[in-house]
């Protein structure tokens, strides 16, 4: 797939998690929308993948760590074809819907793991990686991180145990768009330099522009090909981009477009 | 062949020994603590099996849950509060509510338990918590032998199963080869339906000696071990619950949460009776384990004298 076509599809995707938001009237778009090139690049050209069977053993695993931004990996599975029939209105966070407000892998074909309580995805994903390998299995496991989230203690708890086991097929993309839910990273904890603390830590890391298709691929290639330790991926991004009323404004960390608002999004993103 | 052992941690060891070569698929999962488990032995035949997270209880869950999507059995071995009070949310959310089937074993529970290590690490809270989770099985076994047997049973159960054990120094009780009961219950004592005394964990043998106590002074009670708590078919335990309308619960945990708390709500909505609970209501101290648990009300004698003061009433 070429990285226009990919670039397409992570509009679209955008397109439909802030569709999904307005319909349900809750859930989070900011965080959706920074990391739909991410996931685009993954579910429509990285990641080995049997839509038709979601729990095929030698899949790729993903992640949702920073799981309120569910509506973009949701969007993404409908997309690449893990439900049938393909979903046109998501019920968002309704009484008995498939998508439920934070991912939960026995409601949603294609979900790897559930999540949303913030810190955990990297010491699953050491799990599976592990796993991977004390069964002689060769696929990969992503995981997706915010960088606020990296605040949290059991981050760095996985971190240490991917290195000492040297979980060289786990793959982690921090989103680095510099917001939590109340106000900056630098803010909070007076930096934001990740690339530095992972590297610390002793896993392979990168720094690229997250909205940049061609570096996502290219750093990806590049994780697979280093060996003997985990790898990291810090991908600058921005909140809510796309949409130009919600890019780098924090109040759409959580938020429902107005009719209007919708109006607009759906004519950025290219409907 | 089993493997020899003495204890519970020792027990808990020998069953994944004797289980590796079986269940190809099973692991220990260890946040430092390969030792306290005594499964170096372990560890160092089959070190591709022995996963070793670092001091880091809630990695240690995270990781076992992850291990288990991919059909992994992973037992996770460390003290039972790390576990159920450091690691509560992961052994919740990403092993509890995703079903995953992972086990965990949790040494140092009760005053017992975590005897001179003082209350940082004794630990009487640890079934009140993880009985507030669905999808889990909880073992208390009450010796070593039925520690072994819990952990064997452990791997046949699918979903989360909690195993709570104690500090490697317990009496034994069972005779070899007493499997662990399928029922939730068994009967050690019949001397007469004054009383029946229910225990789960490590005080039995001051249960079956207070048993003896009341019996010379003419009281006879019956005696059993609860060893699954909460389990999904009480009828066994109804049926022990009829013999007396005294009922009385003995154990080395909060008075909230655990046995006592099993048996009156059966009580309540099954069988009515008077339910005396001999359970933990403050935290404990350092000392060595007999001592305190006679200091803390576990000596046969207090445990006779509070039934005994009791059905006079």
């Amino acid at each position: 797939m070429t990285e226009a076509e990919l670039h397409q599809i992570a509009q679209k995707l955008r397109l439909e998690a802030v569709r999904m938001v307005y319909e349900g009237k809750d859930g989070h778009p900011g965080p959706a929308l920074s990391i739909a090139d991410i996931i685009a690049t993954l579910y429509f050209d990285v990641m080995r993948l049997k839509p038709e069977e979601p729990n095929w053993p030698d899949r790729d695993r993903l992640i949702l760590s920073k799981g309120h931004s569910c509506p973009i990996l949701y969007a993404a599975l409908n997309e690449r074809g893990f439900f049938n029939p393909k979903v046109e209105h998501f019920h968002l966070r309704e009484l008995h819907s498939k998508f439920q407000g934070h991912p939960s892998m026995h409601n949603t074909e294609g979900l790897d793991m559930t999540s949303g309580s913030l810190g955990n995805g990297i010491a699953i994903g050491a799990g599976m990686a592990y796993a991977a390998k004390i069964t002689n299995r060769d696929y990969y496991t992503y995981v997706i991180t915010g960088d606020g989230e990296l605040q949290e203690g059991v981050c760095w708890e996985g971190v240490n145990m991917a290195a000492g086991r040297k979980l060289d097929n786990l793959i982690v993309f921090v989103d680095r768009n510099g917001w939590q839910s109340y106000k900056s990273v630098e803010f909070t904890v007076g930096h934001n330099n990740i690339a530095d603390r992972f590297r610390a830590f002793g896993w392979y890391t990168q720094e690229i522009c997250g909205h940049d298709i061609k570096s996502i691929r290219s750093a990806i290639a590049l994780a697979k090909a280093n060996k003997g330790c985990p790898s990291c991926i810090v991908c600058d991004d921005i909140k809510g981009k796309g949409v130009s009323y919600m890019e780098n404004n924090n109040a759409w960390h959580k938020g429902v477009p107005t009719d209007e608002q919708f109006a607009i999004a759906k004519k950025e993103l290219g409907e | 062949m089993t493997t020899k052992y003495k204890g519970t941690r020792e027990a808990f060891a020998a069953a994944m020994l004797d289980l590796a070569e079986e269940v190809k698929n099973l692991v220990i999962v260890c946040p430092d603590s390969l030792k306290a488990m005594r499964a170096v032995e372990f560890g160092e035949k089959y070190p591709e099996r022995y996963v070793e997270c670092g001091i880091a209880e809630q990695c240690a869950v995270d990781v076992a849950s992850g291990l288990a999507t991919a059909g992994v059995i992973p037992f996770v071995g460390t003290y039972g509060g790390f576990l159920t009070m450091r690691a509560c949310e992961q052994m919740r959310t990403f092993v509890g509510y995703t079903n995953q089937n992972v086990k965990f074993i949790g040494v140092n529970g009760g005053l017992i338990g975590g005897e001179r290590e003082g209350v940082t690490h004794q630990f009487y809270e640890e079934l009140a918590i993880v009985s507030s989770f669905p999808n889990y099985t909880i073992f208390t076994p009450s010796d070593p032998q039925q520690c072994y047997e819990a952990c064997k049973l452990a791997v046949k159960t699918p979903g989360p199963v909690y195993i709570r054990v104690a500090s490697g120094k317990e009496p034994d009780i069972f005779p070899e080869g007493t499997p662990f009961s399928a029922s939730g219950i068994t009967v050690l004592k019949e001397y007469g339906n004054d009383a029946v005394l229910f225990s789960n964990g490590f005080v039995l043998d001051r249960v079956l000696a207070a048993a003896d106590l009341l019996k010379e002074q003419g009281i006879n009670v019956t005696v059993a071990d609860i060893n699954i708590l909460y389990g999904k078919d009480p009828s066994a335990i109804l049926e022990t619950m009829a013999k007396s309308n005294q009922l009385f619960t003995i154990e080395d945990h909060n008075i909230n949460g655990g046995v006592g708390s099993y048996i009156s709500r059966l009580a309540c909505e099954h069988r009515p009776a008077f339910v005396t609970r001999i359970a933990l209501t403050t935290y404990g101290e350092s000392g060595p384990a007999k001592e305190l648990a006679d200091a803390y009300g576990f000596s046969p004698e207090a445990i006779a004298d509070k039934v005994k003061t009791t059905l006079k009433k």
